[in-house]
């Protein structure tokens, strides 16, 4: 191989004028002058909204005439102005002024010099926004794990009821979504973000404002969904199906606003995660050496970027049926019910692949360090991504199998759901494979692969019963499906992000992870996990409908074990958490690379420095050259100093 | 395309004199730890496939199956969990295995050790994607046919009031509203009833509606789910061929009082069916 020529001087490239200090208005703003905008636009709009509304007239449905359109606008006004107070909007105005971003600008907003106050604020670097969707992931499993142990109460106690009945379907709806939303974030967010740029050998995401714009889309858009608990909850369940969701208190403009801003969000992150993919590779990284997670962001991205908007579109149409009286989904207006549910669930589907396919990348990419094998059949595992995400489009009607929209169907999208198996099974014979003859390091990350690959085993069989019609006449709507899903999201995404979480934990924070506290709380919530899971699997069996608050008293005594056990995960999560916080505050210092791992964000320093690399890395093979003498990789600064010896090998 | 270009082989060299396939597949079935694995692997599915018998139990301990319908949701869950069982069991035992076997490294230290880099494995991959396509293919087909049958158990190709045994159908329109369930006899003199009283063996078809939101009508012990949508009409049928009561719940959230929207289903004898009609002032059925 010979070496390609590297520029050192770059010819000096008229710079644009500075107008101002570096920065500019991004000084003054940040997340407090955010709020700040966003409360006072709110409040502003609501004032003078107010004023407009005819009030105490009602409409067919007893809505209060203007009231939807008002909260609506507020709600919006919130994100829009919690946008311009952080500064979103600064940089197309500098633009259109005519003020350039020079160098100093781009430094300012990365976040140079300025401490903690970056976290804080909308900063382009990479590795800040993915400190920020961490600890927003972090939030949002908190707030949605704190509503799953209020639902369990009131499930536990089987005598009578906790919760109104209101307050109660508001949090199984709340605690649904914001699962969904933490679940899609936790392991796109910040290993997405932070690792894969790095492990690409690029010096930040292709977008870099755009970056911070898909996190600050994010924040802005949760508070509207927890405000909905305060106006009267969204009572329908994650998936609001319609009419129903017409009926709800104006809690559910929250819902609605929250997926609008969040489907913008997430789409301007799958944008960009493509384009840094696909453009920001280091030379030498062809697409046979592209480490396997980062394959598992493009295809989550992919997914996101494409389905996304179905979701987008039907939260639209749902609030214009609230607002202006459309009827799209009002069958007395003309409207149709099937056809949200049908918008719904284009995205409701492909959006579990969402969650699941980057941990699976994940956990692939680490447990070939902690095997000390190259990944066993790495096409096989691209075949396996590739087949999910291209079958993923055409299996949604298998949610809608018993809402007799078109009952011929079932026969078509039940070839599709089962189909999909056969690309899932190959992610797991890559799994087996890599396992195969190895000596297992067993450290908490490689844990978490054994836990995910059972919890997907069991999740995976539970799927083909439920792909399969006749089955699903039985299972749909029932506490099973409950199960099912979290086996699938929970078992296999969480605990599998939580694996991938420790692992990149010394990267992202300079500290190693207590494993011997984590790793209690770790099995206490899996094992914990299980009894839960598998007595809720018992109750649905027996037919208990999902989303109730009192059942027949036959369905007891799964309820009580599937209530211990709910508690008994969130102690363990608490021990898991409690561990991540002490290990980031006072942790053991890590090393660069203290997994002795081969993929490139490991061979550059802790903590990263602002652009990643000191010089770009190139790249002359894939990252699993475990076993073998062969380098990963040659730093042309290390060959600068005629050093021979390679980065990639200890 | 260079992956396996710099890779060592694990193994010895492989001599010019290969071995036939059929010796190359004894000697590796001789290994230890092929033999641990297949050891285990046989011990689970001991132990996975009597759930395949447990999950039936499970599902008929309300009472059913009360109608072929239901019977046939059983076979098909009984089927898919025994052939469900040697994937689980092959799964598990390799992960067991590795935790044994193979052997582990603590420490803090990345260890020293490398495992064997076995980059790939034709035989092994064509062996898992036959495998588990194999058995794709097999779960879609049974699906399929059992969905037809069900279909067929359900309402036929043609609605139950046109077929040639008409005269033993019964039509029942089935709305749901929050948050209870109407049952309205049409042909027999158009009685309403909040709970669903039939007569045994003889063939229903539904036609279920809603009047506000989405219900699901669910007849649990006898395998019957359909939406209830409004402004729209779906149908399905079954035939019940067991005496007693039978829970009928909804399975779609449907707002405030969703857990409450349930009722029963009594399967009776003709007779006590047409005096039960008599009794709501309806006509006879025969």
């Amino acid at each position: 191989m010979s070496l390609t020529a590297v520029i050192h001087e770059q010819p000096a490239v008229p710079q644009p004028r500075q107008h101002g200090k570096p920065g500019g208005f991004l000084h003054r703003a940040n997340v407090f002058t955010g709020l700040i905008g966003g409360i006072g636009l709110a409040v502003i709009t609501y004032a003078v909204g107010s004023k407009l509304v005819p009030w105490g007239t009602q409409d067919a449905d007893f809505q209060q005439v203007g009231l939807n359109a008002l909260i609506f606008a507020t709600l919006s006004a919130w994100v829009i102005g919690f946008m311009i107070g952080i500064g979103a909007f600064a940089g197309p105005i500098r633009w259109m002024l005519g003020h350039d971003l020079t160098h100093e600008d781009a430094e300012y907003m990365a976040g140079k010099g300025q401490g903690h106050m970056k976290y804080w604020k909308y900063t382009t670097d990479h590795k800040v926004v993915g400190m920020q969707y961490l600890i927003m992931a972090l939030v949002l499993f908190a707030l949605g794990g704190f509503f799953a142990m209020l639902i369990r109460t009131e499930l536990g106690v089987t005598w009578k009821e906790v919760f109104d009945p209101n307050f109660y379907n508001s949090l199984i709806g709340t605690h649904g979504i914001v699962m969904i939303i933490a679940m899609i974030i936790v392991v796109a967010g910040p290993l997405g973000n932070f690792i894969m740029p790095l492990m690409i050998g690029a010096r930040d995401m292709a977008f870099p404002r755009l970056n911070a714009l898909s996190f600050w889309l994010l924040f802005a858009a949760v508070p509207p969904l927890a405000a909905n608990l305060l106006l009267g909850g969204i009572r329908d369940g994650w998936t609001v199906y319609q009419p129903l969701g017409t009926q709800a208190p104006i809690g559910m403009l929250g819902y609605q606003v929250c997926i609008i801003t969040f489907a913008f969000s997430t789409g301007i992150a799958g944008v960009n995660l493509i384009t840094t993919i696909v453009t920001m590779r280091a030379r030498g990284m062809t697409w046979n050496r592209v480490p396997i997670f980062v394959i598992g962001t493009l295809a989550a991205a992919i997914m996101g970027l494409v389905w996304f908007p179905m979701f987008q579109y039907s939260q639209i149409l749902a609030a214009s049926d609230r607002i202006i009286d459309t009827s799209f989904f009002i069958p007395q207006g003309g409207g149709s019910v099937w056809l949200y549910e049908n918008l719904f669930w284009l995205l409701g589907h492909p959006e579990v692949y969402v969650i699941v396919i980057p941990v699976t990348g994940a956990l692939l990419e680490l447990m070939t360090v902690f095997l000390r094998k190259p990944l066993f059949s790495y096409k096989m595992a691209i075949a396996g991504f590739a087949g999910v995400v291209g079958i993923s489009a055409v299996v949604w009607v298998h949610h809608m199998y018993m809402t007799g929209f078109a009952p011929s169907a079932g026969y078509p999208f039940m070839l599709s759901t089962e189909l999909i198996s056969i690309p899932f099974g190959f992610l797991v014979l890559v799994m087996l494979g890599t396992i195969w003859r190895g000596k297992v390091w067993t450290r908490l990350p490689m844990m978490a692969v054994y836990a995910m690959i059972w919890c997907k085993i069991v999740g995976g069989i539970t799927g083909v019963y439920l792909s399969d019609v006749p089955v699903d006449q039985y299972m749909h709507g029932s506490m099973f499906v409950v199960a099912h899903f979290h086996f699938m999201l929970m078992g296999a995404g969480l605990f599998g992000a939580m694996g991938a979480i420790v692992y990149w934990f010394p990267k992202m924070t300079g500290r190693m992870f207590d494993e011997r506290i984590g790793s209690i709380g770790f099995w206490t919530a899996f094992f914990a996990f299980q009894l839960t899971f598998m007595s809720m699997f018992v109750a649905g069996l027996q037919g208990m409908p999902r989303r109730v608050l009192q059942f027949d008293n036959a369905f007891n005594i799964s309820n009580w074990v599937s209530t211990i056990g709910a508690y008994l995960i969130g102690a363990g999560m608490l021990i898991f958490l409690y561990a991540m916080i002490t290990s980031w505050r006072h942790g053991k210092p890590a090393t660069s690379n203290p997994w002795g791992a081969k993929t490139l964000d490991w061979q550059t320093q802790t903590p990263v420095p602002l652009e990643n690399f000191p010089i770009l890395p190139v790249v002359t093979s894939d990252p699993y050259g475990y076993g073998v003498p062969d380098p990963y990789l040659k730093v042309e600064e290390e060959l600068a100093r005629d050093d021979n010896e390679t980065v990639g090998a200890r | 395309m260079s992956i396996d270009s710099q890779t060592p082989i694990d193994e010895p060299e492989v001599p010019t004199n290969r071995p036939e396939p059929t010796h190359r597949m004894k000697e590796w079935l001789s290994r230890p730890y092929v033999r641990r694995i297949l050891l285990i692997f046989v011990i689970l599915n001991i132990v996975i496939v009597p759930i395949a018998w447990l999950v039936v139990h499970f599902m008929e301990l309300s009472g059913g199956p009360a109608s072929s319908i239901m019977v046939e949701l059983e076979k098909t869950v009984f089927v898919f969990t025994i052939v469900s069982a040697p994937l689980m069991a092959i799964t598990a035992s390799i992960l067991i295995y590795s935790l044994l076997g193979w052997g582990r490294v603590t420490g803090e230290e990345p260890p020293m050790q490398e495992s064997p880099a076995i980059r790939t494995n034709g035989i092994a991959v064509v062996a898992w994607v036959s495998a588990t396509s194999l058995l794709a293919t097999f779960l879609v087909i049974w699906g399929l046919m059992e969905l037809a049958t069900i279909t067929s158990y359900a309402y036929g190709s043609t609605p139950a009031n046109q077929q040639p045994n008409a005269t033993k159908a019964i039509d029942v329109n089935v709305t749901g509203q929050q948050w209870l369930w109407t049952f309205e006899y049409p042909d027999q003199g158009k009685i309403e009833s909040d709970v669903l009283v039939v007569p045994i063996n003889t063939p229903l078809y539904f036609n279920v509606t809603s009047k506000d939101v989405v219900h699901n009508f669910w007849i649990v012990e006898l395998g019957v789910k359909i939406d209830a949508n409004p402004g729209a009409i779906t149908n399905t049928g079954v035939t019940p061929d067991k005496l007693g009561t039978f829970n009928i719940r909804c399975a779609e959230l449907c707002g405030l009082h969703h857990a409450y929207m349930e009722t029963k289903i009594e399967v009776v004898t003709q007779d006590q069916f047409d005096s039960w009609l008599r009794e709501q002032g309806g006509k006879r059925t025969i």
